[in-house]
């Protein structure tokens, strides 16, 4: 049987750190993720960015299939409500986030894992404030352990 | 070889020496329903059952297989085969029917330039113990497809249950040899065998349905056109639950599953249904069978014509799983009827 | 008034207005439910003659959504030269539900079809009775009093109604079809008008007090039968995708074996597009050939829409599902906010 090349699950000198993938809506988030970059503010590594046009983009499927993948936590940044460069593109997405967060916590997937945040341009503090509290949240919550496929 | 006796306080007995050699697969009941797994100890088996859900074909030819694994190792591609197709299996307490299907899927795996090793090897490795069926259900009629509720020709060893002893009888060289290695199983009396032939008789008589399937077949051969199946296909929903259930049913779908992340993979396969719209959708976006009458039809003419020219026996065993699984109830008795009516209402005699 | 007595006068109702609807051919074809052939069981029947108005039934035992035969319409709905025809529906609440949900997504004309409204008392959940028989064979069920009785060869046992029905039968608010202000010729029979549904949820509480581990654990035990044969797709009259998102192979989204990963994401995804559709007719855990129970989850859709949306599948054509809407207001409790 073939087995699996497990990255950086367990291992004895470092500490385990989540592995948790972003969707970042291009004109607020992604601008506010570039701004705390250029303005040097720290924050975790541990996120992996997508940048996608717009938070209503983002179809239930990416975020279960990140799950099933095997990403630890999954976090959907988009424009507050009234802001978004596509008009409503975010009010959509806000129902859709709503629907899935409840249906997650209901099949018992652990709240905490899929996070969802509005960050404009402007505020590249607040998405580096924001990353982190995510972050921690996850990595109280351990591996992903639920979707692995065991063969 | 002469028949034996199996006390049913001895089935723990029967089952410990077995699974040392064999994987020892019986029907166990799974959340409500009964289903053939591999079981742990002796105390799940449950053999006063009328019939599994899902049929014990599962045990040869499971819903999700591997057929083969690989990794990529730099440059390199390493493709490992199944390992396990060698393991002895027993399937415990098969009734008549299923056994009988499995010489129906031997047919068709085996036919043709292209044999299906995964399916034969396990085949090969495997003893059928049977049982036999001593009150069939209102829904059965394998009498009317060639089988009987004790059929013992497709089994390797034969169980009748007589009350609290089972008649054990050793029908293929395989049955005798696994009935050797159970030398302390006391021999059967004539009063038992006669018993046992008195229960097969009265279990022939009980079937309530008959009907002649070499007219079916005929019907069917002449009728593609009909607009009978109009009539036919008329409530059926397409939800496949007859040919997921369908000991006969062998169709499947091969997937590649790709860990990109692991640098691994698989090969699988997986039942597929004739049922579902997508079945025969071809890459370029043509449908042979785009309307459910089509696929309607296709099962009735599979199981009763198409399997007839092609292996010259037909392609049911008479479990009654899809009369009682579907639920619209558009059951198989009752299309039937409807089939043979159109030889009736044609006034001319179709001969045999 | 006993449940036999019910049916009995629910039937004979029926079956006047279905000879009426015919007569003055206010309606093309019916379609109802006749006697199945098989104890526990019931068929759909099409009819389109009054002397065929008597195979007409209703007992509790008819499961199947009829709207399911009008999203695609059977061939027996259309006409060659007609083009759709007028359909007649023997609508318990959810299939009225259903029907004017449907057209609220406009896959059905609303002056296609007429609702022909009973008042159902609750369909019995055959697979807990089998369950409970064994492996026995069932030869007769009836009902009598408040109890059905289901005999075989050597045994006769009595369930009481109200414990053996549908899971979702018990907590339904919408037993007759609701009645559409905008059609009123729309409904015949019995209808009612629903202005506000009150339902407090208390039969999902208890699951949802538990810990994420323990839900975990008790759905991933109820799913781990599931063989991934599609039945409770195909029984859904809402799910009329040409191309399910299981199918989909460009790209492939989730894996369709019966490991538990997959199993889960197919149900868990499922129900993520029932959410303000479905309107818990409980077909799809009546058709599941091994037994699934689906009601929790359906009960939770409904409980979501209802307290975050006010909404109620089914009441109005005119109404917008909320997954197709949105407001400036939604409530955004779950967002992640700095402290």
């Amino acid at each position: 049987m073939t087995e699996p090349i497990v990255e950086t699950k367990q291992t004895e000198n470092k500490e385990w750190e989540p592995k948790i993938i972003a969707f970042l809506c291009n004109w607020c988030s992604y601008a506010g993720a570039d701004l705390a970059g250029v303005s040097r503010i720290q924050y975790p590594p541990n996120i992996r960015i997508v940048r996608v046009p717009c938070s209503g983009r983002i179809n239930a499927y990416f975020i279960i299939k990140s799950l099933t993948d095997g990403w630890d936590g999954v976090l959907i940044s988009g424009c507050h409500p009234g802001d978004c460069h596509y008009i409503s593109g975010n009010l959509v997405a806000r129902r859709r986030f709503a629907i899935l967060k409840e249906l997650l916590e209901f099949f018992g997937i652990e709240p905490g894992r899929v996070n969802f945040m509005w960050a404009s341009a402007a505020e590249g503090e607040r998405f580096a404030v924001l990353v982190r509290k995510a972050t921690e949240i996850v990595k109280k919550l351990g591996p992903n352990t639920k979707f692995e496929k065991k063969w | 070889m002469a028949e034996k006796l199996l006390k049913k306080d001895d089935i723990g007995k029967f089952y410990s020496e077995l699974e040392k050699e064999y994987k020892f697969y019986a029907p166990t009941k799974v959340k409500g329903n009964i289903a053939f797994k591999k079981i742990s100890n002796a105390e799940e088996i449950e053999l006063d059952y009328l019939n599994s859900k899902v049929p014990p074909k599962d045990v040869l030819f499971p819903q999700k297989e591997t057929i083969f694994e690989y990794r990529y190792e730099g440059k390199e591609v390493i493709i490992e085969e199944r390992k396990d197709l060698e393991d002895k299996l027993i399937i415990f307490g098969v009734r008549p029917c299923d056994a009988y299907s499995f010489k129906l899927l031997e047919d068709f795996f085996a036919s043709g330039d292209f044999q299906d090793d995964i399916f034969l090897k396990k085949r090969e490795n495997a003893t059928i113990i049977g049982i036999g069926c001593n009150s069939p259900r209102q829904s059965c009629f394998c009498t009317s497809v060639g089988g009987h509720p004790f059929q013992k020709e497709s089994t390797d060893v034969f169980l009748s249950d007589l009350g609290d002893t089972y008649l054990v009888e050793a029908i293929s060289e395989k049955g005798e040899n696994l009935l050797k290695k159970l030398s302390w199983l006391a021999d059967a009396k004539k009063a038992d065998v006669e018993k046992s032939k008195e229960l097969a008789k009265l279990a022939e008589e009980s079937f309530t349905t008959k009907f002649d399937f070499d007219l079916v077949t005929k019907v069917l051969d002449e009728n593609f056109e009909h607009p009978v199946w109009q009539e036919i296909s008329e409530s059926c929903i397409g939800c496949s639950s007859c040919t997921f259930l369908c000991p006969t049913c062998t169709c499947f779908d091969v997937i590649d599953e790709n860990d990109e992340y692991n640098n691994r993979g698989r090969r699988i396969r997986i039942w597929d249904t004739c049922q579902s719209c997508l079945y025969t959708l071809e890459t370029s976006g043509h449908n042979p069978r785009p309307a459910k009458i089509q696929r309607c039809r296709n099962r009735i003419m599979h199981k009763f014509s198409y399997y007839p020219s092609n292996y010259d026996c037909l392609g049911c065993v008479g479990c009654g799983r899809c009369i009682t699984a579907c639920p619209v109830n558009n059951e198989l008795r009752l299309i039937i009827d409807k089939i043979l009516e159109i030889q009736e209402k044609s006034g001319e005699k179709v001969s045999a | 008034m006993g449940l036999e007595t019910e049916n009995k006068d629910i039937e004979t109702n029926l079956r006047e207005i279905a000879r009426g609807l015919l007569k003055d051919k206010k309606v093309d074809v019916i379609i109802g439910y006749m006697e199945g052939t098989l104890p526990m069981l019931s068929q759909p029947i099409i009819i389109d003659s009054e002397e065929d108005v008597e195979k007409l039934i209703w007992n509790n035992l008819c499961y199947v959504n009829l709207a399911k035969y009008l999203v695609p319409r059977v061939p027996k709905f259309v006409d060659s030269e007609k083009g759709n025809l007028t359909v007649g529906v023997v609508s318990k609440g959810c299939v009225g539900r259903a029907l004017i949900h449907l057209a609220s997504e406009n896959k059905i004309k609303l002056d296609e079809i007429k609702i022909i409204g009973i008042p159902c008392n609750g369909v019995v959940n055959r697979q807990r009775i089998e369950m409970e028989i064994g492996e026995k064979e069932i030869l007769e069920v009836s009902v009598s009093g408040n109890n059905v009785i289901v005999k075989g060869k050597d045994f006769e046992k009595e369930f009481p109604f109200d414990e053996y029905m549908n899971d979702l039968c018990k907590t339904c608010k919408i037993r007759k079809p609701p009645l559409v202000s905008k059609a009123p010729d729309l409904c015949v029979g019995e209808c009612e008008e629903y202005s506000n549904i009150v339902d407090d949820f208390s039969d999902i509480a208890e699951f949802e007090a538990l810990t994420p581990e323990e839900k975990w654990n008790q759905i991933t035990e109820e799913l781990s039968v599931c063989t991934r044969c599609y039945a409770c797709r195909e029984a859904c009259p809402m799910c009329y995708c040409n191309l399910c998102f299981v199918d989909q192979n460009k790209p492939v989204w989730f894996g369709k074996t019966t490991d538990l990963p997959d199993v889960f994401v197919y149900h868990l995804i499922r129900a993520m597009h029932m959410a303000g559709r479905c309107v818990a007719c409980g077909a799809c855990s009546l058709v599941c050939p091994v037994g699934i129970d689906l009601n929790k989850i359906n009960r939770k859709l409904e409980k979501i829409v209802k307290e975050r949306f006010n909404f109620t599948s089914g009441l109005d054509p005119d109404v917008l599902p909320p997954m197709v809407d949105f407001k400036m207001e939604d409530a955004q409790e779950f967002m992640l906010e700095e402290d």
